[in-house]
């Protein structure tokens, strides 16, 4: 499922994407994950509303599920994204921590 | 020379839907087998009349490692017609029935069968998790989001713009396990309480175990056809309008997190084509994978004003026994009669078909003439509505 070379052609824009502030408009706490999750399940996972208008949908990181709220503001950070697979590869991506 | 538009009159006549649940002793051929076989009699046609078929499902190459479900399936049914998956998340039955509708309609095709199925039980439930996810955006995989916390986070945005509760959407379960329990197919045939719904375990926040379709197995099929005058069965229920709709894949493109556009759109749509009011229709099915999902459809489906669907389904106003004016999944709706994902979408034409001859038993809506479909696949990436006419 992990291809490295997918990997390898995303790791650009990643680099882009950190460091970029936003508020939280909706977020959920997944108790029952995907394949690769279930280390850091329950995991809160929010859609974040970037200033100039973007919107993601990322992970949230370094808080505890209760201190989110509707308009948490929140930072992006490069993070492990989920568990490599038999290959070793470690993914990484954006998730977001608050500010 | 110039072409002429055909535009064929399209019918339903033979349906059949397979029992839903935890088929651990089947095999996707005999639930095919099964609801084929009993849909094909339901019409009165023989394999010669077929000249095609259509397979919605989802899933069977990443959970069970095969693709190729046209021929697939055209060898266990010994029909050997041209034959193809369409595939569309959760929407891949009512998009089966769409390919079927529009091969009808252009002429290319007289009588032709609609089979819906997924098989997934057989499977662990992470597994079928991630599967699940392949019918959103990447972005959504990478941050570990489920189908659960997806609706979860549509749910606390309806929650925040009008009020919407956690009682509210537990009502929509309640309502539909109680439908279910007069559906001999379904997979939960007992009711539920607003209590029970409220205590059960936490799947995605504000989500819990008994706002979610459950996983399952089984099969749905329906006989569509032209030819109302070759074939002696006398059941005749006009698709009145089918209609399809898209929208980004992931929600964070979306430009309302309140409101399922692609359903909008496809719902308008099809009220045009078939010529009818919100107000007309007297039975619907809606895709109530999770309950926030009904209340959304109900609005975007115009059955009630936004904001206000939560309220008139606590009421009563929607459900078997009570409504004045439409029963909203009289079959238990997916969360009561279970979710195989490619089956639903063709399932809800097989019980709006029942609905509308009057051969519904004891979840019969009365007088019921005008009846809709509403399949969705992912959280609103495609929205397909059926409107049928007695």
């Amino acid at each position: 499922m992990q291809s490295p070379v997918k990997i390898w052609r995303n790791q650009e824009k990643l680099v882009e994407l950190i460091g970029k502030t936003g508020t939280i408009v909706s977020w959920t706490l997944v108790r029952v994950p995907t394949s690769g999750f279930s280390e850091a399940a329950p995991y809160p996972v929010a859609l974040v509303r970037m200033h100039g208008g973007k919107m993601i949908m990322a992970q949230v990181v370094d808080t505890s599920p209760g201190s989110i709220a509707f308009g948490t503001h929140v930072v992006t950070v490069i993070r492990r994204v989920r568990k490599p697979d038999e290959d070793g590869i470690i993914p990484y991506g954006i998730k977001v921590r608050p500010v | 020379m110039k072409h002429q538009p055909t535009n064929m009159n399209v019918y339903v006549t033979g349906v059949a839907t397979t029992k839903f649940g935890e088929l651990w002793d089947v095999s996707p051929r005999q639930l095919a087998r099964q609801a084929v076989q009993a849909a094909m009699k339901d019409a009165g046609v023989h394999p010669e009349h077929i000249k095609g078929l259509f397979v919605g499902n989802m899933l069977s190459g990443m959970l069970g490692g095969q693709e190729h479900l046209g021929a697939f399936f055209s060898e266990e049914l010994e029909l050997f017609v041209p034959a193809s998956k369409i595939e569309g998340a959760c929407a891949s039955g009512g998009l089966a029935v769409h390919a079927a509708f529009n091969s009808i309609r252009s002429g290319q095709y007289d009588t032709v069968v609609v089979l819906g199925i997924e098989k997934m039980t057989d499977h662990r439930p992470e597994d079928v998790a991630t599967a699940l996810m392949g019918a959103g955006s990447e972005e959504e995989r990478a941050a570990g989001a489920t189908f659960p916390g997806l609706y979860a986070m549509l749910a606390r945005a309806h929650m925040r713009a009008f009020g919407t509760t956690e009682e509210d959407m537990a009502a929509v379960a309640v309502k539909n396990h109680f439908h279910a329990g007069k559906n001999q197919n379904a997979q939960f045939q007992k009711e539920i309480t607003i209590e029970q719904v409220m205590h059960s375990s936490r799947i995605a926040d504000p989500l819990k175990l008994l706002d979610c379709s459950p996983i399952s197995d089984g099969a749905a099929a329906v006989v569509l056809t032209s030819q109302k005058s070759k074939i002696k069965n006398q059941k005749f229920v006009e698709v009145a309008a089918s209609a399809v709709a898209t929208d980004t894949l992931g929600l964070a493109q979306r430009k309302s997190l309140t409101e399922l556009s692609a359903t909008k759109r496809a719902g308008e749509q099809a009220y045009t084509m078939a010529g009818v009011r919100p107000k007309d229709i007297h039975v619907a099915e809606v895709h109530d994978c999770f309950t926030i999902a009904e209340i959304l459809a109900l609005e975007d489906l115009q059955f009630a004003k936004k904001g206000k669907a939560a309220e008139a389904i606590r009421n009563g106003e929607v459900t078997l026994g009570r409504a004045k004016h439409i029963v909203i999944n009289p079959s238990g709706g997916l969360k009561g009669c279970g979710h195989p994902v490619g089956a639903t979408g063709v399932k809800q034409i097989a019980e709006i078909t029942e609905q509308l001859r009057g051969t519904a038993g004891n979840r019969q809506v009365a007088r019921a003439r005008i009846g809709l479909a509403h399949n969705v696949g992912g959280s609103g990436a495609t929205a397909v509505v059926h409107i049928l006419k007695m």
